[in-house]
């Protein structure tokens, strides 16, 4: 097939780039651009989901209440997308968003609150997959529904690593390659969770001989990526989460001080995009978790 | 015209079949078309007919939403401490796990859940019991405490539908006997079937689990999806119970490893309280360990009285203590 560069380029610009997607996040000018891919990787209660709502809210908010007004595609390999939660987040960051502008929507019957939430609602698609043969089909049928829909800028993956176990050998490579087509066809930007699910276990036996080490870089120990070759090509950017410090002791001593009782969560960015140039840039935040979703601190 | 179809030959079964449909949808459409002399606009349209076939329909969250707000219950577990805790009880739609030492009364909470449904509620349960732990004497016993009438004993026992396995194979038939119309069946005698208890998952699992197999752990992951299927496609609560280990510090930890850390949406970590009396410590501690919903690390405290006493404990012999933050 050809098209002439104005087709191009009218396929190509109507996407919303999302560098600026969040700020706290990515090292400076290292946002995820068009077609760039982001992985989550951290163990359970680590925060993963809870900033996959965040972006998720972000992106789907109207821009008055502090959003970007885009559509986004939540592909859910492992069931774990909890509508509620979301909703609360949504109507709390909605709330907060929309009680300093305009008075009344005057929209009839419903509350501007209700129609405002189903808008942003409308503007997310959700895909169950169950097995990885399905996911990878549903990849590719998304083509369609990508060029159809130029609102669409984001796809959110969780969990890439759902069917690891299942399909061990040699697995995810195709799933990789489909994603690879639509990052570039259509410029869309992919955040995808990973779990940590196995345990370096060289750098365990090395970190129990010198235990000094190992507290000093809490990821160490489940950092290694362990899917296919492809995909970790594929990675631009990799956010490793974790939990408050290391132990609990610490976690306990962060809520004494600082704000009480909540449970902080550490992330860091290491991004390898093309416009660092070569170079990796790092960058850490942490956040804390509250009825209206992520708040960083 | 030949259909490809499984079981034709010998060597062609559902795997090689799945494994020719992914290659011809990943393929180049306009090479193959050349390669084979078919035109490329058929080829289109076969490939459009196979991915409208296979894959997951994707939804609009709106939808979802009004879909979830509309089917969503949830299901106490008649302690009220313990509802408390979960954010008032067992969700449907979501897999609750219950982890701790033995005779932490994780058992007893299933029972609790299950007799409650089954009578308060009037739902159907489905209890796989992979131990033969148990015991339709128990189930009696919390219902009579709350019911006098042995004609509503008998129909809450009756709801109660109990599978026993003991081996992962067989709970993987048992499950996707239930995905596949066994979950409908076993509703149509009064009551939809609002939760699934599975005592315990460990049990079965850990067996398969240890040294360098990788088979355990697709097994693992294959009840896990199955599970989490059930309950989101049937929107029925799925309690299951674990067992503990000790972390690298000494910390309590659910059992499974990790990859089965990830699977249960909300975890509860059952202790017995230290200090208990001298013959058998009836307090027990749960602490949140997962949740998506509540603030992580709050305990709460809830009693077991063994003895049936009926005139003390109303709520099916779990007597309560309130429930305390630390």
């Amino acid at each position: 097939m050809t098209e002439t560069g104005a087709q191009l380029f009218a396929r190509l610009d109507a996407r919303r780039c999302l560098t600026d997607i969040e700020a706290h996040l990515f090292p400076e000018d290292c946002g995820p651009r068009h077609g760039e891919v982001v992985e989550l990787h951290g163990l359970e209660g680590t925060g993963k989901t809870e900033l996959l709502y965040h972006l998720l809210c972000r992106c789907v908010l109207p821009v008055e209440a502090g959003g970007m007004g885009v559509e986004v595609v939540f592909v859910d390999s492992d069931y774990s997308l909890d509508m509620l939660r979301l909703v609360t987040i949504l109507e709390n960051r909605l709330a907060a968003g929309l009680s300093t502008g305009r008075p009344e929507a005057g929209s009839s019957g419903v509350c501007p609150e209700e129609a405002a939430l189903r808008s942003c609602l409308s503007r997310l698609l959700v895909v169950h997959c169950g097995s990885s043969s399905q996911l990878l089909l549903t990849l590719h049928y998304l083509d369609t529904s990508l060029s159809s829909r130029p609102g669409l800028s984001l796809l959110l993956i969780d969990s890439i690593s759902a069917f690891y176990w299942l399909d061990r050998c040699g697995g995810g490579e195709s799933v990789a390659r489909q994603e690879d087509k639509l990052t570039k066809d259509y410029r869309i930007t992919v955040f995808a969770t990973s779990h940590a699910i196995r345990r370096n276990y060289k750098n365990v036996a090395s970190s129990s001989s010198s235990s000094s080490s190992s507290s000093s870089s809490p990821y160490s120990e489940y950092e290694q990526p362990y899917l296919c070759r492809p995909w970790q090509r594929l990675v631009t950017h990799r956010l490793l989460c974790s939990r408050g410090m290391a132990g609990a002791n610490m976690a306990s001593a962060t809520c004494a001080d600082k704000h009480s009782k909540k449970q902080s969560f550490n992330v860091r960015c290491t991004s390898s995009s093309s416009s660092s140039r070569g170079t990796k840039a790092h960058k850490s935040s942490s956040f804390y978790v509250t009825d209206g979703g992520v708040v960083f601190v | 015209m030949v259909v490809l179809r499984e079981g034709m030959c010998p060597g062609l079964d559902e795997d090689v079949v799945r494994d020719l449909l992914e290659d011809l949808v990943a393929s180049d459409t306009e090479e193959l078309a050349q390669k084979c002399s078919v035109s490329y606009k058929a080829l289109l349209a076969i490939r459009r007919v196979l991915l409208a076939q296979h894959t997951a329909f994707p939804v609009s969250g709106l939808d979802l939403y009004e879909e979830l707000v509309s089917s969503t219950a949830i299901l106490s577990t008649s302690i009220p401490s313990l509802d408390k805790l979960l954010d008032s009880g067992l969700y449907t739609g979501e897999i609750t796990e219950l982890s701790g030492a033995p005779g932490t009364g994780k058992s007893q909470v299933c029972f609790a859940t299950a007799t409650h449904t089954a009578h308060r509620l009037k739902q159907s349960v489905i209890y796989i019991d992979t131990t033969g732990g148990l015991s339709a004497t128990r189930l009696l016993q919390m219902l009579q405490v709350q019911t006098d009438e042995t004609g509503e004993q008998t129909e809450a026992l009756q709801r109660i539908r109990v599978f026993r396995v003991f081996d992962i194979f067989s709970l993987l038939d048992c499950l996707h006997g239930l995905r596949c119309g066994g979950l409908q069946q076993a509703s149509l005698g009064g009551g939809s079937v609002k939760a699934v208890i599975l005592d315990s998952v460990s049990a079965i699992i850990s067996p398969t689990l240890g040294g360098k197999q990788n088979e355990g752990m697709s097994l693992m992951m294959q009840v896990a999806g199955t599970l989490k299927t059930i309950a989101k496609d049937f929107n029925v609560a799925v309690l299951v119970t674990n067992h503990m280990t000790r972390g690298p510090g000494g910390e309590p930890q659910a059992g499974l490893g990790l990859s089965w850390s990830h699977v249960p949406r909300t975890r509860l970590l059952l202790e017995r309280s230290d200090g208990a009396g001298p013959l058998l410590g009836s307090k027990r501690t749960a602490t949140l360990v997962k949740s998506s919903r509540r603030p992580c690390h709050i305990k709460a405290e809830f009693d077991f009285n063994r003895g049936s006493r009926p005139e003390e404990g109303l709520l099916g012999g779990v007597r309560v203590r309130d429930g305390s933050d630390p």
